[in-house]
């Protein structure tokens, strides 16, 4: 066959070592059937310790608020809620709010930020949450709900949007676009947000401005933030008096382990969409490419797999950029401003913490000649989402009983992996994979860090098909120790067996 | 030579001949084509001029905006011909990553849009490129938009097959180069020459460079970009190698410090490229006799890239101490040296001192006018920096408190005055945050 095309996952220390744990792993699947999340409740710690470094390196306070939708887990949020003060949660639903409250996380470090009916509002306000607010009607509403129920002041800070004018105080002579966003009120209508903002003085209390981007663009976002330290100023002629500058989430994760086979890869799907190589993918998915007599049109929709900066680094990138206005850095900005920073990195945040395990149930050989095979498994595509995020990363094979004694004698393979349901498309991945050997049935495959968006979000039950368990471990000397996600709790030796 | 119109000026550029002892090449005689030397500065003024005529000799005058896809010269040339016909001109670009063209742009009159950055939170099923909607704003029957569409459009190649290739030939007394070399952004160039190259002599070897994957250099396309382009056809090249920015660098300042050539990091790419690939055949010619030609294109000047080279090449443009300097102290120096207050000592001075101190709130003007101590005066830390690299910015019978946001500048600055000579300057202990969160009060402007 060709040069196999690896996308090998980053995988550091603790998730590393789990992976070579793969006696216990096997068990787990066994025992707990397939498919089956892992999760490393302390690498969440450890990345929040990160994210504050950023912090101090640049002399900020505020808050790291974990984005919960990122994941259901309990256990995740049970050990965010052992830290100190300066780590909460960004809470998108009552029930995430509920769940919040219920693993030890006091109101003051909930932030309640997407859409929201009245019962989320209530108990928000009641437990002393902070309300982010999506427009002008939710103050409104909130505001109304306040003095109904006596629920005293509560704090809220101002989403908002549309940053990309030209015009006015922020001009720089150069219009820089950004997609368009539903969520937040936009800069040009923010005046009349903050007479109501007044006018409702007696419910409401304005602590700070927030905004979230949904891009990777770090000048976008400089803009953005550049234009929320300029739009407190307006709050304070005002004799309002917001600290905080949220900046939401968006500091990505580095998947891909080397940039080599990212973009090997990547020039081999150009190739292959222009036909000049063979499909790199099933029915030759062009991935968003389109051929159009010879020449390449159209975007990938892929998220940048290997990312030479992500997380931690990506914020201190953020901070350090100067703002295209004042000129000075942007932490500079809200630093000598006297302006706290809160982020909600989600999947940035539980970046190394999970393993997504699935059990090889079936190989076959893929059509005739081709080399390639189908390799079917004990998951479907919403167990395993990356590829929904468009996130293109190879799985780890454990082979059933450890490596075997002709490991060497293997070749490379190319397989497809198929999901469990009666239906055409569910493939795990559309694109071909490549193995070091051909998988057998009884094997495990290990889908590293998918505790961001990929582990639940769009885990369903269709055709009744078995939703994944979720585990906590954590090492114990040579071994590791587990428990049910619902039974962790961060106490010095939690509960569990050791395995 | 006199000319009614500056477009009268593109073309016809010098064929210069490179010192052998500069590249090394004993049976190679290399030459630049330089390109850089068109009115506007470089060899897009060819294909802007030839794509955009027709549109501009209908619409002069008129209410219409030339648009293009373009972060560099192609907006430059385009720019520049608009405005002498009394027309706009929009550039529409993924980044401006030099900063000194995009200044250099709005100088121009050019109106700058900049597209989005991909999404973080990716929509597998949302296809649509950015570019999507610039041609939907294209497509409008109301648009008075004139699209040059440089990356499709076949006038930007016949620009260099009716220019640039038949000078190279003339030049060369008829004959054509056994080598020519180009870096690859719109494939207009390198298209263009090569097809007039290839109908004199179809012995000729055409090298085509693009820029390392994950590398950036201004005017050249990775081989994935290369693929979105209309003009762009394999066919043209015998070879295609990627170059780095390093190498662009490299070779920029060998044309520059040792040729007498200003040219660009593009120019420095394709003679680096060059001399490279060169290197092995000049050795298979050792002994034969026999000598052989090769050109490449210098495609603009050094002028606009010095942030870049300044980015990569920090130590290009050194330069040396120029006196006093915060930054010569280490942290260990300054918390020695300097003199430090807390809010409280620092409330009482201010308010009780004889004589009481001079307050210098080091922030940035625009904080400052938000919220500063009463009485202060403020200096910004950049301003500040250059005051003291001339002497103390006020006399030592004047004592000094500095504050800054956290009471680390401060500090420094503390120590540096101390060094100078200073009696009695402070620094705020925790800056104006500090001040903030004990309660004191803060004016506004």
């Amino acid at each position: 066959m060709d040069v196999p095309l690896y996308l090998r996952p980053r995988v550091d220390p603790p998730l590393a070592s789990l992976l070579r744990a793969q006696t216990f792993l096997h068990s787990l699947v066994d025992a707990l059937g397939s498919p089956l999340n892992v999760l490393l409740p302390e690498v969440v710690a450890e990345n929040a310790a990160r994210f504050r470094a950023v912090y101090r390196r640049h002399h900020l306070s505020g808050r790291v608020y974990f984005a919960h939708k990122a994941n259901r887990s309990s256990a995740l949020v049970r050990r965010l809620a052992a830290e100190d003060a300066a780590v909460g949660v960004d809470v998108a639903s009552l029930a995430e709010l509920r769940h919040a409250l219920g693993c030890g996380v006091t109101g003051d470090r909930i932030m309640a930020t997407g859409p929201k009916d009245a019962e989320f509002l209530w108990l928000a306000a009641r437990v002393g949450a902070t309300v982010n607010l999506d427009s002008p009607g939710e103050l409104e509403h909130l505001a109304d709900l306040v003095r109904r129920h006596g629920l005293g002041r509560v704090a809220v800070l101002a989403r908002l949007s549309g940053f990309e004018s030209a015009a006015g105080r922020g001009a720089t002579g150069t219009r820089l676009l950004s997609r368009r966003s539903r969520f937040g009120t936009p800069l040009g209508e923010a005046r009349e947000l903050l007479s109501a903002l007044e006018r409702h003085a007696d419910a409401v209390d304005l602590t700070g401005v927030a905004y979230h981007l949904d891009t990777t663009g770090v000048e976008e976002k400089a803009r953005a933030l550049e234009q929320c330290v300029l739009f407190m100023d307006e709050c304070r002629e005002r004799q309002l008096a917001p600290r905080a500058v949220d900046i939401g989430g968006g500091f990505g994760v580095g998947y891909v382990a080397d940039a080599e086979e990212w973009e090997r890869w990547t020039t081999a799907l150009s190739e292959a969409v222009l036909g000049v190589r063979p499909p790199l993918t099933w029915r030759g998915h062009g991935y968003g490419l389109r051929n159009e007599g010879g020449t390449v049109r159209g975007t990938a929709a892929l998220y940048p797999a290997h990312r030479p900066t992500a997380g931690p680094g990506y914020l201190d990138e953020l901070l350090s950029l100067p703002a295209p206005v004042l000129g000075r850095p942007a932490a500079t900005l809200l630093l000598e401003h006297l302006h706290d920073l809160h982020i909600e990195p989600g999947r940035a945040l539980v970046d190394q913490c999970g393993l997504t395990l699935a059990r090889v149930l079936d190989v076959r050989p893929a059509g005739e000649g081709s080399g390639h095979h189908l390799v079917r498994l004990g998951m479907n595509a919403g167990d395993m989402s990356l590829e929904e995020h468009g996130v293109l990363v190879d799985p780890v094979l454990l082979p059933r009983g450890g490596p075997a004694e002709d490991e060497d004698a293997h070749e490379p393979v190319g397989v497809y992996l198929a999901g469990n349901l009666c239906l055409e498309a569910d493939l795990i991945t559309r694109r071909l994979v490549h193995l070091p050997r051909l998988p057998r049935a009884g094997d495990v495959l290990a889908f590293a860090n998918t505790a961001g968006y990929a582990m639940d979000f769009h885990a369903h039950h269709a055709q009744r098909q078995p939703l994944a368990r979720t585990v906590a471990v954590e090492p114990d000397g040579d071994s590791w120790r587990w428990c049910p996600d619902e039974d962790y709790w961060p106490l010095t030796h939690p509960g569990g067996t050791t395995a | 030579m006199r000319y009614d119109s500056i477009t009268e000026a593109i073309g016809n550029t010098p064929l210069v001949r490179i010192d052998p002892a500069v590249h090394g090449l004993r049976n190679i005689d290399l030459y630049a084509k330089l390109e850089m030397l068109n009115p506007f500065g470089s060899v897009k003024d060819r294909p802007a001029w030839h794509m955009a005529r027709p549109h501009l000799e209908a619409a002069a005058d008129g209410d219409g905006t030339v648009v293009e896809l373009s972060s560099g010269n192609t907006a430059k040339a385009l720019a520049l011909l608009a405005g002498m016909h009394g027309l706009k001109f929009k550039s529409v670009t993924n980044r401006m990553r030099v900063p000194e063209i995009k200044e250099l742009l709005l100088l121009l009159g050019a109106e700058i849009e900049e597209l989005p950055g991909r999404s973080e939170c990716l929509d597998p099923t949302d296809t649509d490129d950015p570019l999507t909607h610039f041609h939907r704003a294209l497509s409008d029957p109301a648009s008075t938009y004139l699209h040059t569409d440089q990356y499709f459009n076949p006038r930007n190649t016949e620009a260099h097959a009716a220019g640039t290739g038949p000078e190279i030939v003339k030049d060369l007394d008829g004959r054509v180069p056994d080598w020519f070399i180009a870096c690859v952004g719109t494939a207009g160039s390198s298209t263009g020459v090569a097809r007039v190259l290839r109908e004199h002599d179809p012995g000729v070897r055409v090298l085509g460079l693009v820029a390392h994957k994950s590398d950036f250099i201004p005017g050249i396309r990775t081989i994935d970009e290369v693929h979105q382009v209309g003009l762009f056809d394999p066919g043209t090249y015998d070879t295609i190698e990627s170059v780095t920015s390093g190498e662009a660098i490299d070779g920029m300042v060998t044309l520059i410090r040792r040729c007498g050539l200003l040219s660009g990091p593009t120019g420095g790419a394709a003679y680096q490229g060059a001399v490279r690939h060169l290197r092995d055949a000049d050795a298979e010619l050792d002994g034969t006799g026999e000598r052989r030609t090769a050109v490449f294109i210098v495609c603009d000047r050094a002028e606009s890239y010095l942030s870049y080279v300044r980015r990569r090449r920090p130590e290009l443009l050194g330069r040396a101490d120029r006196g006093n300097s915060a930054a010569s102290l280490t942290d260990a120096e300054a918390r020695a040296e300097a003199r430090a207050v807390d809010v409280g000592e620092a409330r009482r001075w201010t308010a009780e001192g004889d004589p009481r101190p001079l307050v210098v709130d080091l922030r940035s003007p625009h904080a400052y006018a938000a919220l500063h101590i009463e009485g202060s005066v403020n200096i910004v830390d950049e301003v500040f920096d250059e005051l003291v690299r001339g002497g103390l910015p006020f006399s030592k019978r004047t004592p000094v408190l500095l504050a800054c946001p956290v009471g680390e500048k401060s500090l420094r600055y503390a120590a540096l005055l101390t060094r100078m000579g200073h009696p009695d300057v402070r620094s705020l202990a925790g800056g104006i945050v500090a001040w903030r969160d004990a309660g004191a009060p803060l004016v506004r402007e």
